[in-house]
Parts: structure tokens; sequence; C-alpha cells
């Protein structure tokens, strides 16, 4: 489907406008761009889901996170988007503090501006039912950063004719298969000018034959050195894509490196065993 | 039956039968305008976590709830203005009646409806960086509005009914006007007969409307 995505360029930026090299992340280059410490979440004193988990991910790369179901991998992106409560741990981004947590006291700390930064992209459908396609990408622009009606419009439609979804424009997402719903979210996370991208499982609810278009796009994102975060069953997917491939078990990271080295050589006998049953069905 | 209905006599009053139309359509009216807008904002007070709002805005709604609309109305006219020490025309009065009455049942429709609200629709929301009055207004409100649609159509049309009680405080409603014409043309069988017509005629299409809407989300969820 796609080329080989081992010469991706590493570092360039992206912007959804798609005009100059600006480079979001030059300040910290070579830092960290997130960096998870120690992170506990719970449900309720008895749903323990992370459990200390560490990782780190520098500007510009691709991390594909796997690993078995409930180890709580939608649990770690959730809380990286700002949309859960942490027990005890921190993130940080691009070297400011991000999420933090209270002592289990009052709430989660969390630095609006900096979720503002970091865009997400679910399993489930998440356009607004009640809003054209263009009027889910502009949305937030305009309400948020109270961009004019007329530049997130043509900002808008510009992502859509680059994602082959012009003649959308004006549909309402359930006059849309499912990989155009899919691609129309990430389009809509986009127009915010993410320096971070977050994708769970964003295949994963599609009919075999739409799964392809939708990580094409994610592809082509990644071609432009958009940062991101994977979460996906599609080993095949994910070997293409990742910089680094995170196998997340229990709540906690369990081993990391290379696609290479994971895939075909990994140290750990759970990592391994998950592989056995992922490749072997 | 031998009662023969003649309707002779009654053409003198179909003008004022249609100014109380009139009125009573412009009641029915203002007392939705309140029911709509106003029943979603209590419904989101009463689904507060704080007690201290939650428990009053429930006891508004749980007395309009449980008291005959017609105690309520007549308690408006009489007790507010003594207890309240505010005086306002009837009609006033009247819209504030209903409309506060109606408020009460479209909070209990709107109040399944925004729960019914998907998850990942607030998950969107908050990914895109709403704030959670924006996340009201932009994706609550008009999933909720759409959801409660019928209902809260339904609950307008029995306003459109409820609305001829308040010919009991001279209020000059269809219903007040059909009482002066039953007595000066001594026939109250014909006249409310006539009335009834009326009021069936106006309701009927617009439940018929909540029918077709329902019928149509059948469809469309098949
Ligand atoms: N809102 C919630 N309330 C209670 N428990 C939850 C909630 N969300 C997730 N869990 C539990 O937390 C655990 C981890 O869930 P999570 O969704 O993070 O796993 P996952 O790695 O994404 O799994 P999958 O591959 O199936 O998507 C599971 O046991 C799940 O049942
Ligand atoms: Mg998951």
């Amino acid at each position: 489907m796609n080329k080989s995505m081992s010469n991706l360029s590493s570092a360039k930026s992206f912007s959804a406008t798609d005009s100059t090299n600006k480079s979001p992340t030059a300040s910290t280059s070579g830092q960290a761009l997130v960096k998870v410490s120690n992170l506990h979440k719970s449900y309720s004193p008895t749903i323990q889901v992370l459990k200390g988990l560490d990782l780190t991910m520098a500007a510009g790369e691709r991390l594909v996170v796997i690993g078995p179901s409930g180890g709580g991998k939608s649990t770690l992106l959730r809380v990286m988007m700002g949309l859960e409560q942490i027990d005890s741990g921190s993130i940080t981004f691009a070297g400011q503090p991000y999420i933090t947590a209270n002592d289990g006291k009052a709430k989660t700390k969390i630095n609006l501006a900096v979720r503002q930064q970091i865009g997400m992209v679910f399993q489930h459908y998440t356009l607004f039912p009640h809003l054209t396609i263009l009027q889910n990408l502009t949305l937030a622009p305009r309400k948020v950063r109270g961009e004019s009606k007329a530049s997130a419009e043509a900002r808008g439609m510009a992502l859509l004719t680059r994602f082959g979804l012009a003649a959308k424009a004006g549909a309402y997402p359930n006059q849309l298969s499912g990989g155009q719903k899919q691609r129309v979210a990430i389009a809509r996370a986009l127009m915010l000018d993410p320096k971070l991208m977050l994708f769970d499982e964003v295949t994963s609810a599609l009919d075999p034959e739409l799964v392809a278009e939708v990580e094409q796009v994610i592809m082509s994102l990644a071609e432009q050195g958009m940062p991101m975060m994977i979460v996906t069953h599609d080993m095949w997917f994910a070997k293409n894509i990742a910089s680094r491939v995170v196998f997340c078990a229990g709540g906690v990271v369990v081993e990391e490196g290379p696609p290479d080295q994971i895939f075909n050589a990994p140290k750990h006998e759970r990592t391994r065993e998950f592989l056995d049953r992922v490749f072997h069905i | 039956m031998s009662y023969s209905f003649d309707f002779t006599g009654l053409e003198q009053g179909y003008d004022s039968l249609l100014e109380g139309l009139k009125v009573t359509v412009e009641l029915t009216l203002a007392a939705n305008l309140i029911g709509v807008t106003l029943g979603f904002v209590v419904a989101l007070l009463v689904m507060s976590r704080i007690s201290l709002i939650r428990t009053p805005v429930m006891l508004f709604i749980e007395f309009f709830r449980c008291t005959p609309a017609i105690i309520q109305i007549v308690w408006f006219f009489y007790c507010v203005p003594i207890m309240f020490d505010v005086y306002l025309d009837s009609v006033t009065m009247g819209v504030l009646a209903l409309g506060l009455n109606l408020t009460a049942f479209n909070a209990e429709a709107y109040r399944a409806a925004i729960q019914s609200v998907p998850k990942e629709q607030h998950d969107a929301g908050i990914a895109l960086g709403l704030s959670p009055f924006q996340r009201v207004i932009y994706i609550v409100l008009p999933h909720a509005l759409r959801s409660a649609l019928p209902v809260l159509i339904t609950n307008g049309i029995g306003i459109f009914q409820q609305t001829a009680l308040v010919a009991i405080v001279a209020i000059q409603d269809l219903m007040y006007q059909g009482k002066s014409l039953a007595t000066t043309t001594y026939r109250p069988i014909e006249t409310f007969t006539l009335i009834a017509v009326i009021y069936f005629a106006v309701s009927f299409p617009v439940a018929q409307l909540v029918q077709l809407i329902e019928r149509r989300r059948e469809v469309a969820s098949r």
C-alpha cells in the first residue's frame, strides 16, 4: 500500500496549513517531547490500570504502543489527552509540566495550554452528528481560538481537499463511510495544529476494506514529521509506521525498542508470548 | 339521543372566538418559549453535583409535576402577589404559571436526553479544547434538543390544552370567549362542541408531527 516508511524524515514539522516550516519544538529539539514518569492510574480501588508507567518520547518520534487487551494502552492515551484523573506521577510536554497528580486530594492538575497542543482520534466515531463535515472541522478553531469563519473554512477545505473529502464538506457524518468518518476526525484534530497526535485503535471499528485509506492518511502525516503515539492491533501497520515500539502490559512498559528488534528479537518472555499469539492465529 | 344540535346563532361569536384562539396560541407560544429554554437550564441544574443547587431545583420540578395545574394557576394569581408583593398583569401571570409548569415537565425530558449523550462526544469536545460551557452549548444542547424533541412537542401540545385553565382568572382566551358565547346564545352544548373541535383542529396536526418524527427515527435507526 505504501512505500517503505524507513526513510521517513524524522523531524520535519507539520502544520495544517502546510505552509512554512515553522519549528514548534525547535527550542527543545533533542530534548524529550513527552516524558511520562511513574504514572499510576486506577478507575476504582480495585481497578488499578497503570502501575508506575515510565515512557519518554523524543520530538519527531512515532511511538506505537502494542500489548494485550486490558493492559492500559487506551488509558495511557486518555491520560495523555487530559481526559482522566491520575493517582500519582506526572507528564511533561516539551519540558513544561503538563499533568501532575495532586496526592489523591484535589483533582489532577492539567496544563490546558499544553493540552491544546495535543490532538486525539478515537476508536469510536466521535464526529458531532448535528454538524456538517466542514462545521465539525471549524467548530473548535472558531470557538476555542476565535479564528474567523472565513479563515477556518478556508483551512478546513484545504485539509478536506488534501484528504480527498472536499465533496463531503456539506454532508453530515451519518452520510459517510466509517473510513471517511475517521479521516474527517483526523482532519478535525489537525485543524488545531497539534504538536502531537494520539491515535487509539482508529481502524479497529472499520470494515477491513476501509482500513487502508485511514492508515494511509496517518502515514502521510508521519511522512511530514508529525510526532504521534499510536495504539494499534494491526502489526503490519505498527511495523511500517513505528520509529519505536512500546510493549505495554499489566500497566507498565515491559519492553521498548526499534520495530525490528521488538518484532524480530524481543527480549522479554511476555513480549514474545504476545507476539506469538498475535502472529499465529 | 333526543338532543338535536342547533348551531344557528353561534356565527355572532366567531370573531370573539378567533380573538380567543389568538390569545390561546400566544399563551401557548410564550409558555413554550419559557419551557423549552428554561427547561434545559433546569435539567442541567438538577443534574448538578452540588446538592445546594440540586435540591431546590428538584423541589421546583416536583412541585409543578405533583400538583394540579389549575391550583398552580390560582396560586400564582392569588398567592404570589400577596407573598412576594409583585403585581403583574394577568396574562403575564398566566404565561409564567404555564411556562414554569412546562419547564418542570420539559426538564425531565431534557434530563433523559442529556444523559443519553454518548461519553465519546464529551471526550471529543475536551480533546478539541472546548470549555465545559462550550461543550454544553455546542454538543449537549443540540443532541438533547434533537432527542427530546418528540416529548417537548407533546408537552407543548399539553400546555396548549392547559391554557384553557387560565379562563378562570379572566384571561380572554378561547375557553373564556367560549364561555361567554355559551351564556349569550344559551347554546352551551353547541358552543363547547365547537370549541372542542377548534382545540382538536390545532392539536391534532401537531400531534401527528410527533408521530412523523418518531417514525422517521425508527426508520433511520434500522
Ligand atoms: N472507565 C472505566 N471504568 C472502569 N474500568 C475501566 C474504565 N476504562 C477502562 N477500564 C479498565 O481498565 C483496564 C485497562 O483498560 P484499557 O482500555 O486501558 O486497556 P487497553 O490496553 O486499551 O485494552 P484494549 O486492547 O482492549 O483496548 C481494563 O481492565 C478495563 O476494563
Ligand atoms: Mg484500548
